[in-house]
């Protein structure tokens, strides 16, 4: 019988494969197969007519396959087709000028790298602090193509790197999928992930960044698990830890692989699922990827010591303790195994708790318990917003309510319950995997918006599952009751018959998971020079389960297991409708909400298009008229932009390493004129720049942040304080302000000579008019201001001297000419300059 | 502007200032008299009464040793203030008073009210006067001439200390004030908690006080921890007694756990947890709904605008996500076995058309919510086509209203795309709009308002584009 089921599976495989591109073609097919009796299916005839199906199926899913390659290519260029070949934002322009380093300077300066441009005076050694995997990824790929006499510049490459890489994460969800529920289901969800829109936002072309490269690894690490898991093979499992290896370059989120796979072996464990392949896809990669993860120097020798990865070594221990219980389960009697079952079980639990007690008592000695702030926020979603505002000021740090959900992985929410439901009918070791990374996923992305991005692959999956399930039951549906419609009775009862052994196969299928294990079982138990007599309790009860089934199927089949035709037909017209408002909602997502770059912004109006390219008309002035070794001071967003365009020191900037730093800067901002220019003075700061939306409407401007500046700079520094910048628990720039908050440096570096803009001072992102309109500037000059006053930069005026006449003339010079950029180099006639 | 979802405050003040307590729920209103005089009356009777008292008012001394007393008796140190300890401790006497007293409004039949939080602000700040005096202990014993660091903590309850909130003029709850040692009027001297420093309980109260009092609390909050060092040792030996025959059964595999339909109820009720945004009413401590502002009576269960959600909304959503799910999980793998093929056509019937509903309700809820338009990308010779023929047809048989065709071609203003980031992982930083908890930082513009009006958005930058153009 279970040849024939072998001899079954392969057209099973096809009609999925077929299903999922056109059905047209495949009913004539389908009845030969069910024609012929089970005792001939094993006949050379179906099996050659079963590898044709199989030929077919392999090639149509090949170019299935990669036109969901092209589609997650293409649908990520809306970026540079609407605005240019561009690197978007903040951290990507970090990413790019440590390419730019690397492809320039070759790799071992690329690892020493100590940079000298950025936390001024303290640098950074971005060698050893940053993650080097998409770097690295980038620069091989610039330097293969270069080789192949191909000219692309590197931002060129930079550019196109995420695009590429979410092709080859879709394919990493199809292989994952498949091994999970089959081909079908990996068609699906690799097609669903080709466009899932929380996976665009972050892999647009331009969008150089870690996650980019990170989501790839990710799904391909947990492909080389569930692939472990159903093989048991070493090969796979050595791979599996490379994988792992590369995950750990490219991203700090390695971290979820490094939890997750332990829970569902442990969870594995719990619910008496252990197996050997278990064991095999387990321990290498704990062994092998622990070693490799502390080849890489940003991690190091976190690797073993901080509590991220406690969890694994724990379980690496238990599983051995179960192994050798198994093991010794096999090789004793029942009662010996008693006996021996009471020593181990005692043994190994003291054993257990002495391994705790050292545990808990190095991780309690540690201030922060071992865990860095951002996990421990996942831990206690209410830990970063008390207790770490430079955490907790972050956007992407934000708790999402439902809209963010519908937006991100939009229709797919209301399918993921099916898919979930679906992992458990029936339940593999490889389907428990995705329901528990669709758990932790789900619960992690309700702490932090910005892990929306790892819950959109299990999103994926499950809905492929879904979907491919729903369809497969109502196609069936209609399949085996259109001719039934048409033909004669005899030929129906013929049918039904086809139907029976066709659900058969389906149901094989399902089973077939079971088959396999038990196969393996006894494999491994010949191989074993044990007794065989006596195989394990559970052992024999499985066996007996297989019996059974293998009595039952027939039985149980025998009646048609169909859903209503025109019902069927109903449904699958609406997941259809449903697939399509996807397709919609993914393409305008990627148009239009996830393409901006942000340092290049449009307005459509009714006269046409507006381009506001001030960031970087700001940064190239600072590339051009300033000094090469001058420091700019401005708010950590733009450190990178600033190092990246302007190639100039900045004080602070998105690598948030150092509170206390940014806290200087934003007691700077918060602060009077005078103590601000002290505090920048000090750090030889010669140009401030702040980011102003008031005059054109950009709302993410440095006033919006500013009470982020207070507050970090506060939790520094006490003396500033928070409500001494709110009327009444509200923020206002208008006349209702707070003197504090009037007579500080970012007010008046946003609002000088605002009113001569409109006469009134009337701030269209506050929808205000400003409270105090009309003042000068003591300690700070402006130099230049941007065409839309996006960016202002001022220069620190140089320290009064004491020879009083010369001062005088000089302020009087500045009078006369005011504020006019160009001019300012007539007042460097001081001679102490 | 308006401020949605602020930490509420009962104020129902009438037009003259009076407070609306007592008018709202107690009949007899015997402050009131006092509190409806003008300023000048009631000043001149407390400065009589003030009079009145210093000739027989005890001296200083004894009454700090009356107020360590009292604050002995109470376990976390907080001292009951009735009318009568009001005026004896602050009223009657002689200013300057040799110690400050910080205020705990309390009132009892607004204890119900959970929007108040009045019972936990009331915990907060038994905890914080536990604190205070376990830090300044030593303090007090050593040396007694400390006068400005003497601080006591009292709370006083509305229903029998009507007068007192009159003399107060404390006309909303939550409500606490410092009564420093040189305060002459009770009204005016004294100084009210601001909201924000209600708002992140115990610790924010100590900044309040070590700010206006100028009094160091001198360590940190000292909270009970959660599990007493005793229960952990039951807890840790039942676990010891308990793992072998937890090990035991585990590897029998017998138990609940080896059931997949709990794992199943299980992942099925994460996901319902994560995805309706649960998360986020625990970290914004949002309610489930809140009363309409201009409507009394009637509640509003759905908030607009993207960055904040309501509890029930939130759960709605949820359910709606999870309807479809498990309709159509049931369709594709239970309802082939059922018998009869009539019940199998109902169900799917009723099962599709709540699917649809629950779809079709969930996008149109999205769409008000956020205030997008989503629009599909039709080639330019097609829309033109249905520009001219069909327009009217498509737009009234627009499927799951996703056939939006672009109109006014003023969706694409980058600075709206800009603001729809906000919430998404694009942006770094943003500005404030829900400060961790602390709503009262929410800049003084408003997106959601501005979110919706996506034509004068870029009307507004066109006119500032032509006023730049002119300079």
């Amino acid at each position: 019988y279970s040849g024939w089921l072998r001899a079954g599976e392969p057209i099973d495989e096809s009609e999925t494969l077929a299903k999922s591109s056109s059905g047209s073609r495949l009913p004539s097919l389908r009845v030969l197969p069910c024609l012929i009796p089970p005792s001939m299916a094993a006949s050379s005839e179906t099996k050659g007519e079963g590898t044709l199906r199989k030929a077919f199926g392999g090639v149509l899913g090949f170019f299935i396959l990669l036109l969901i390659g092209a589609l997650a290519f293409s649908i990520r260029l809306f970026s540079v087709i609407k605005y240019e070949s561009v690197i978007h934002e903040f951290d990507p322009y970090f990413n790019y000028r440590v390419t730019q380093f690397l492809t320039k300077n070759g790799i071992y300066d690329f690892w020493n790298w100590f940079d000298d441009r950025t936390w001024y005076p303290l640098g950074r050694v971005i060698g050893g602090t940053v993650y080097p995997g998409l770097t690295l990824t980038a620069g091989s790929i610039w330097w293969l193509l270069n080789n192949l006499n191909i000219p692309l510049s590197v931002e060129t490459v930079c550019v196109f790197t995420a695009p590429i890489f979410s092709a080859n994460a879709s394919w990493a969800t199809y292989l994952l999928t498949k091994e999970v529920k089959g081909t079908g289901a990996g068609l699906t969800a690799a097609a669903l992930l080709a466009m899932v829109p929380s996976y665009i936002s972050r892999s647009v072309a331009g969008s150089y960044d870690n996650e980019a490269v990170a989501i790839f690894a990710l799904i391909f690490t947990f492909y080389l698990y569930t692939k472990t898991l159903n093989t048991g093979s070493l090969f796979y499992a050595t791979l599996n830890a490379l994988s792992y290896f590369y995950m750990v370059c490219s991203w700090g989120g390695y971290t979820f692989i490094i939890n997750l796979i332990p829970m569902h072996v442990l969870l594995c464990i719990v619910t008496g699922r252990y197996s050997p392949r278990l064991y095999i896809a387990y321990a290498p990669l704990v062994v092998l990827g622990t070693l490799l993860a502390s080849l890489v120097p940003v991690v190091g020798f976190n690797a073993v010591m901080t509590s991220e990865h406690f969890a694994s070594f724990l379980v690496f221990i238990i599983l051995h303790v179960v192994a050798l219980v198994y093991y010794i389960k096999g090789i004793l009697s029942p009662k010996m195994f008693k006996v021996a079952m009471t020593l181990v079980v005692t043994v190994g639990i003291a054993v257990c708790c002495a391994v705790l007690a050292i545990l808990i008592a190095l991780v309690a000695s540690s201030p922060t318990k071992g865990w860095s702030g951002r996990s421990l926020s996942l831990l206690d979603p209410t830990y970063a917003s008390k207790y770490i505002p430079i955490i907790a000021s972050v956007s992407e740090h934000q708790p999402p309510t439902w809209p963010s959900y519908f937006m991100d992985i939009n229709v797919l929410a209301f399918l993921v319950p099916a898919g979930i439901v679906a992992c458990f009918l029936p339940v593999s070791d490889a389907s428990l995997f995705m329901v528990l990374y669709i758990t932790t996923s789900v619960y992690f992305s309700g702490v932090m918006v910005r892990l929306m991005l790892v819950l959109a692959p299990a999103a994926c999956i499950m809905s492929g599952i879904a979907l491919s399930e729903a369809f497969d039951v109502f196609t069936r549906s209609i399949k085996l009751q259109l001719p039934k419609l048409f033909e004669s009775p005899g030929v129906s009862a013929l049918n039904a018959f086809c139907s029976d052994m066709n659900f058969k196969s389906g149901d094989i299928d399902s089973t077939q998971d079971e088959v396999v294990k038990v196969d393996n079982k006894a494999a491994t138990d010949k191989s074993e020079t044990a007794p065989k007599e006596r195989p394990s309790k559970k052992n024999r009860k499985k066996e007996k389960e297989i019996v059974e089934t293998t009595i039952k199927k027939p039985l149980k089949t025998k009646r048609l297991l169909v859903l209503p035709l025109e019902a069927s037909a109903v449904a699958i017209l609406l997941l259809i409708i449903l697939g399509a408002f996807y397709v919609v909602h993914c393409v305008w997502a990627a148009a239009e909400a996830y393409s901006a770059p942000s340092i290049v912004l449009t307005s459509h109006s009714h006269d046409g298009l507006h381009v506001f390219d001030d960031f970087r008309e700001a940064y190239a002035w600072l590339r051009h008229n300033t000094d090469v070794d001058d420091k700019v001071a401005s708010w950590w967003d733009y450190g990178y932009q600033t190092t990246a365009m302007a190639n100039r020191t900045v004080i602070v900037d998105n690598n948030t390493w150092n509170n206390t730093h940014i806290a200087t800067v934003g007691t700077a901002m918060s602060s009077p004129e005078k103590p601000a220019w002290e505090i920048f003075n000090s750090l030889d700061v010669k140009y401030v720049l702040v980011v102003f939306g008031g005059l054109v409407g950009y709302p993410s401007d440095d006033i919006n942040k500013f009470l982020w500046m207070v507050r970090i700079g506060g939790g520094v520094f006490p003396h500033i304080r928070e409500p001494d910048y709110l009327r009444d628990g509200q923020y206002r720039i208008d006349a209702q302000a707070t003197p504090t908050m009037l007579n500080c440096l970012m007010y008046k570096l946003s609002y000088y000579r605002f009113v001569e803009t409109d006469g009134k001072g009337f701030d269209r992102v506050r929808r205000t008019e400003i409270g105090k309109k009309h003042f000068k500037l003591t300690h700070f000059e402006e130099v230049f201001t941007t065409h839309h006053w996006m960016v202002r930069i001022y220069k620190l005026k140089p320290p009064k001297n004491r020879i009083r006449g010369k001062l005088k003339k000089s302020k009087t010079n500045s009078k006369t000419n005011p504020s006019n950029s160009k001019r300012h180099s007539n007042l460097r006639k001081n001679p102490w300059q | 502007m308006e401020e949605p979802v602020d930490r509420p405050v009962s104020k129902v003040e009438g037009g003259d200032g009076r407070p609306a307590i007592p008018s709202t729920r107690s009949p007899k209103s015997a402050g009131m008299a006092a509190s409806q005089m003008p300023m000048a009356t009631s000043l001149l009777i407390l400065l009589l009464v003030m009079l009145g008292g210093a000739a027989s008012s005890p001296s200083g001394e004894d009454l700090v040793a009356e107020l360590e007393t009292l604050r002995s008796q109470s376990p976390s140190g907080v001292i009951h203030l009735d009318d009568r300890f009001v005026s004896r401790f602050l009223t009657s006497a002689a200013v300057p008073r040799p110690y400050s007293l910080l205020i705990f409004f309390d009132a009892a039949q607004l204890r119900s009210k959970p929007e108040l939080h009045l019972p936990h602000l009331h915990s907060e700040f038994a905890l914080l006067s536990a604190s205070f005096a376990a830090h300044h202990r030593k303090d007090d014993a050593s040396s007694s001439s400390s006068s400005s660091h003497r601080l006591f903590f009292c709370d006083i309850e509305f229903g029998e200390s009507q007068h007192s909130y009159a003399l107060f003029g404390v006309s909303s709850l939550p409500h606490a004030r410092l009564v420093p040692a040189s305060a002459r009027s009770l009204r005016d001297d004294s100084i009210p908690m601001d909201q924000s420093d209600f708002s992140r309980g115990a610790e924010s109260m100590a900044d309040f006080v070590e700010a206006k009092a100028k009094i160091p609390l001198g360590g940190p909050i000292l909270r009970p921890p959660p599990i007493s060092p005793r229960q952990a040792l039951f807890l840790l030996a039942g676990l010891l007694i308990s793992a072998p025959f937890l090990v035991r059964r585990v590897l029998a595999g017998d138990t609940l756990i080896h059931d997949r339909r709990l794992w199943m109820a299980l992942a099925l009720f994460v996901y319902f947890f994560g995805v309706s945004g649960t998360m986020h009413n625990i970290i914004r401590n949002m309610p489930m709904f809140l009363p309409d502002r201009n409507n009394p009576d009637r509640l509003i269960f759905f908030f607009q605008g993207s960055g904040m959600q309501l509890g029930a909304e939130g759960f709605a959503v949820g359910f709606l996500y999870m309807v479809v799910g498990l309709v159509l999980a049931f369709a594709t793998h239970a309802l082939a076995g059922w018998k009869s093929v009539s019940a199998q056509r109902g169900f799917m019937l009723v099962g599709m058309l709540v699917a649809y509903w629950a779809v079709s309700k969930v996008i149109s809820l999205d769409n008000w919510k956020t205030g997008y338009s989503i629009h599909a990308f039709w080639p330019n010779s097609w829309r033109k086509l249905v520009d001219r023929n069909m327009a009217p047809r498509i737009e009234k048989t627009s499927l799951l209203a996703l056939l939006q065709l672009e109109t006014g071609h003023g969706m694409v203003s980058e600075a709206h795309s800009e603001q729809m980031n906000s919430s998404s992982p694009h942006r770094k930083t943003f500005p404030p709009q829900q400060g961790s908890g602390e709503d009262e930082t929410t800049p003084p513009h408003d997106y959601k308002i501005r979110r919706h009006e996506p034509s004068s958005l870029s009307s507004s930058l066109a006119i500032s584009v032509a006023v730049l153009a002119q300079d």
